[in-house]
C-alpha cells in the first residue's frame, strides 16, 4: 500500500503527489503556512522525557545508515550538569548512491531545523552543529540562510521558543567539512569538528557520554531528525501505522521498521530520483511504481539497496522487501541510507566492483592496516581481474581479504572496512560467475609459512 | 588518499612580507566564527575554507598563520590541513573541475566523458592547464546520482552532462 499522504515530502513534490520540476525552496513564511514550528512549539509545552518517550515508543531508528534506535540513543545521555551538551547532526552524505539528505536542505531546511529544536528541547542540548559536507555548497548556504531566518523567528538565540537550555541560549551553526568520506563517521565527524584529521574514535566512551569537546552529544541523521515534527505532532501510533513489524517471533527489544522512508534511486531507471513510500515495499514496487520501470526496457541484474555499503542483492531478489531487516533476509548487510542503485543486465559486474573498491581505498582515513592496506589490495586485484589478468586464485583471496577487514571481524576502527568487507563478498558471493568468465584457471597449493625456509 | 604522507622532508616554505591571513580577514574571523565554537581549534577548518576562499588555495606560510591565529602548533594545523582533499595546498587554476567516478555515474556513462573533457584541455586528472584556467580532478559521489553524470566547476554543479554539452560550458566560461 503506497503513503496516504506525503509526509518529509509535504512541502517538495514528488511523484505521486506532485512534479519534482515543481520543487522550489520553502521559506519560513511558507513553511509556517503550512504548520510549520506547531510541533515545536507543542513539544516545549511538554516535559523534556515525555519527547524522548514518545521518541522511543514510535520505534523510530537512525536513518543515516546503521538504523540505531533513535529514542534509545537520546536516552544514553547522562543526566545534565550544567555544562555544555552538544547535537550534531550528520549531514555529510557522501556514500555512492545516497542523496536523500540534500533533497530536504535544498528544498525543505526548516523541516530539519524544527526537528533539530525538538531534539535540544528532549534531550537538553543546547548546541547544535550541523556538520555538511564540503561539496554542498549551494545546500550550505541556504542553509545558512534557513538557520538566519530560524534565529529571527527566535528558534534559536536569545529569547528562544526553547528558553534556556544548560543556562545558554541554544544555538545552531552549519559546520562546513572538506572532502572525507569518513567524516560521516560519526566519530570522525566529532574529531573533524574539533578542527582535527577525521580519523574515527575508538568506543567507548560513546558519543552520549563523551562526544564533541569531551561533553555528552547526540549525533543523528538529517532524515532521522526531520521525522521528528511529523512524530511529534501526529504521534507514535500513526508513526507506526506504517513500515513493517519485527520478524516474526522476536522480542519487543527488537526494533522494527515502522514509518516513511525517503528512496533515492539512482542507475538504469526511466525516472531516477527521491521518493518516499513506507518502509518495507519491495525494491520491483519501487522500480516500477516510481521509477518508471527499467530503462529501455532492460532486465534487472543487480541493485545495491543502500548506498554502495551495505553489498548487493543478486539478479533473483527483484521482490526484495527494503526495510531494516533486509540485511538477513537478503544476504547483505542492510538498509543503509536506502540510496538504491540499480543495475540492468549489460551491465559489467566486475567493472562495477573494482569501482566501489576504489571508493574504499581511496576514503580510507588509513589508520587501520587491514583496511588501509586490504582495500588497496583489493583494488589491485580487481585492476587485474578486469583487465583480463587474473585468475581464480584471485578469486579466492578477494574473498579471505574482504572478510578480514571490518568492525565485525574486530580488526578496525569503525564501518568503513566492513563496507568494503560487504561489497566484496556479497558480490563474489552472488555473481561468481560473471568473475569466473574473466579469470584463468589456477589454484596454487600455498605452503605453511614455516615450511617456506 | 587522506593517508597519503607529504614530502614533508624537502618542503620548502615560500614566505612573502605579506600575510596572507591579513588583519581584515583576522576580524570577520574573530567576529564571525569563533565565538560559534568553545574551543580555537574546532575554528581550523572555517579558518582554512576562508583562506582558501580568498586566495584560491592554503600556502605553508598561511598554515603556519592559521596555528599563530588559533594559538596552535603549526604542526597542528599542517595535520588537518593535509588529511581534507578540499584543501589545496599547492596553487589550483581558476576553474576547479571536479568530475564525479563513483559508481552510479560509472554505470551512467562517466568513463567516456573524462576521457574526452582530458582531450579538450589537454591534461591528465590531478593537472593544471598551462594557461592555469582549469584543474581536472576525479571526485567521489557528488551526492547527485539521480542526475548522473555529474561534473562540479567551483561550486556550481553541473547534472547530466553529456561531452558535448560539457565541451560547450567550459568555453562559456571566462
Ligand atoms: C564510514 C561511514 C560513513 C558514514 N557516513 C554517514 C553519512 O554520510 N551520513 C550519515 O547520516 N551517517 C553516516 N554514517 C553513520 C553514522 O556513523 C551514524 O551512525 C549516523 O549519523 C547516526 O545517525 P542516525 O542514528 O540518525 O542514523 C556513516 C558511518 C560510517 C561507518
Ligand atoms: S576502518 Fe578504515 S576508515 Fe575506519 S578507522 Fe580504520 S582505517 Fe580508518
Ligand atoms: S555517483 Fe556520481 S553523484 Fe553519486
Amino acid at each position: 500500500m503506497p503513503l496516504a499522504e506525503p509526509i518529509l515530502c509535504k512541502r517538495i513534490p514528488t511523484p505521486p503527489w506532485g512534479d519534482p520540476r515543481d520543487r522550489a525552496l520553502v521559506t519560513l513564511d511558507q513553511y509556517l503556512e503550512t504548520d510549520g514550528y506547531q510541533a515545536l512549539r507543542q513539544a516545549v509545552k511538554t516535559d523534556p522525557k515525555d519527547v524522548i518517550d514518545l521518541v522511543k515508543a514510535s520505534e523510530l531508528r537512525g536513518r543515516g545508515g546503521a538504523g540505531f534506535p533513535a529514542g534509545m540513543k537520546w536516552s544514553f545521555l547522562p543526566p545534565e550538569d550544567g555544562d555544555r551538551r552538544y547535537l550534531a547532526i550528520n549531514c555529510d552524505e557522501a556514500e555512492p548512491g545516497t542523496f536523500k539528505d540534500r533533497m530536504i536542505v535544498d528544498f525543505d531546511p526548516h523541516i530539519l531545523l524544527e526537528g533539530i529544536a525538538i531534539c535540544m528541547h528532549a534531550c537538553r542540548l543546547d548546541t547544535a552543529y550541523i556538520y555538511i559536507r564540503g561539496e554542498y555548497h549551494a545546500q550550505a548556504k541556504t542553509l545558512q540562510h534557513a538557520v538566519a531566518e530560524a534565529y529571527k523567528y527566535s528558534v534559536f538565540g536569545k529569547d528562544s521558543i526553547l528558553g534556556q537550555i544548560n543556562g545558554r541560549d541554544p544555538q545552531c551553526y552549519v559546520h562546513r567539512g572538506a572532502g572525507a568520506y569518513i567524516c560521516g563517521e560519526e566519530t570522525a565527524l566529532l574529531e573533524s569538528l574539533e578542527g582535527k584529521r577525521g580519523w574515527p574514535r575508538i568506543k567507548p566512551p560513546f558519543p552520549a557520554v563523551e562526544g564533541a569537546f569531551a561533553r555528552p552529544t547526540i549525533i543523528n541523521n538529517v532524515e532521522t531528525l526531520a521525522m521528528v515534527g511529523p512524530i511529534v505532532l501526529k504521534g507514535a501510533d500513526w508513526f507506526k501505522s506504517m513500515g513493517t513489524q519485527r520478524p516474526e517471533g522476536a522480542p519487543p527489544t527488537v526494533p522494527a521498521s515502522f514509518g516513511p522512508k525517503l528512496y533515492g534511486v539512482s542507475g538504469h531507471v526511466n525516472r531516477p530520483g527521491v521518493y518516499e513510500d513506507e518502509l518495507g515495499i519491495t525494491l520491483s514496487e519501487l522500480i516500477e511504481n516510481h521509477c518508471g520501470g527499467m530503462r529501455n526496457g532492460k532486465k534487472f541484474k543487480a541493485a545495491i539497496p543502500g548506498g554502495i555499503s551495505m553489498g548487493i542483492l543478486g539478479t533473483d531478489q527483484y521482490d526484495a522487501k527494503l526495510d531494516f531487516d533486509i540485511g538477513k533476509a537478503y544476504g547483505c548487510l542492510g538498509l543503509g541510507t536506502a540510496g538504491v542503485i540499480v543495475m540492468d543486465e549489460d551491465t559489467d559486474i566486475v567493472a562495477a566492483t573494482r569501482n566501489i573498491v576504489r571508493f574504499f581505498a581511496h576514503e580510507s582515513c588509513g589508520q587501520c592496516t587491514p583496511c588501509r592496506e586490504g582495500t588497496a589490495w583489493m583494488y589491485k586485484l580487481l585492476t587485474r581481474i578486469e583487465n583480463g589478468g587474473g585468475t581464480t586464485n584471485d578469486l579466492d583471496l578477494l574473498l579471505e581479504l574482504a572478510g578480514s577487514m571490518g568492525s565485525m571481524p574486530g580488526t578496525t576502527i569503525c564501518g568503513l572496512a566492513d563496507g568494503a568487507n560487504w561489497a566484496v563478498r556479497t558480490i563474489l558471493n552472488k555473481f561468481r560467475g560473471d568473475f569466473e568468465k574473466r579469470v584463468r584457471k589456477q589454484r596454487y597449493v600455498s605452503l605453511p609459512v614455516a615450511a617456506t625456509r | 588518499m587522506a593517508w597519503i604522507v607529504k614530502n614533508s622532508a624537502t618542503m620548502k616554505i615560500d614566505r612573502r612580507e605579506q600575510p596572507w591571513l591579513d588583519d581584515a580577514l583576522k576580524a570577520e574571523l574573530e567576529a564571525n566564527v569563533l565565538p560559534s565554537y568553545p574551543t580555537k581549534q574546532a575554528a581550523t577548518l572555517p579558518v582554512l575554507h576562508a583562506v582558501q576562499h580568498k586566495h584560491n588555495w592554503i600556502p605553508l606560510q598561511a598554515i603556519e598563520e592559521v596555528a599563530d591565529f588559533l594559538g596552535l602548533s603549526h604542526a597542528q594545523v599542517m595535520d588537518t590541513a593535509t588529511f581534507y582533499e578540499d584543501f589545496w595546498l599547492k596553487p589550483k587554476g581558476k576553474y576547479l573541475i571536479m568530475v564525479c567516478q563513483s559508481i552510479t555515474c560509472e554505470l551512467m556513462g562517466q568513463v567516456g566523458l573524462l576521457e574526452r573533457i582530458k582531450a579538450k584541455l589537454g591534461i591528465d586528472v590531478g593537472q593544471t592547464t598551462q594557461d592555469g584556467r582549469f584543474t581536472l580532478m576525479a571526485a567521489e559521489c557528488l551526492g547527485s546520482c539521480d542526475t548522473a553524470p555529474v561534473a562540479l566547476v567551483n561550486e556550481k554543479l553541473y547534472e547530466s552532462i553529456t561531452a558535448t554539452n560539457f565541451e560547450r560550458i567550459l568555453d562559456d566560461l571566462e
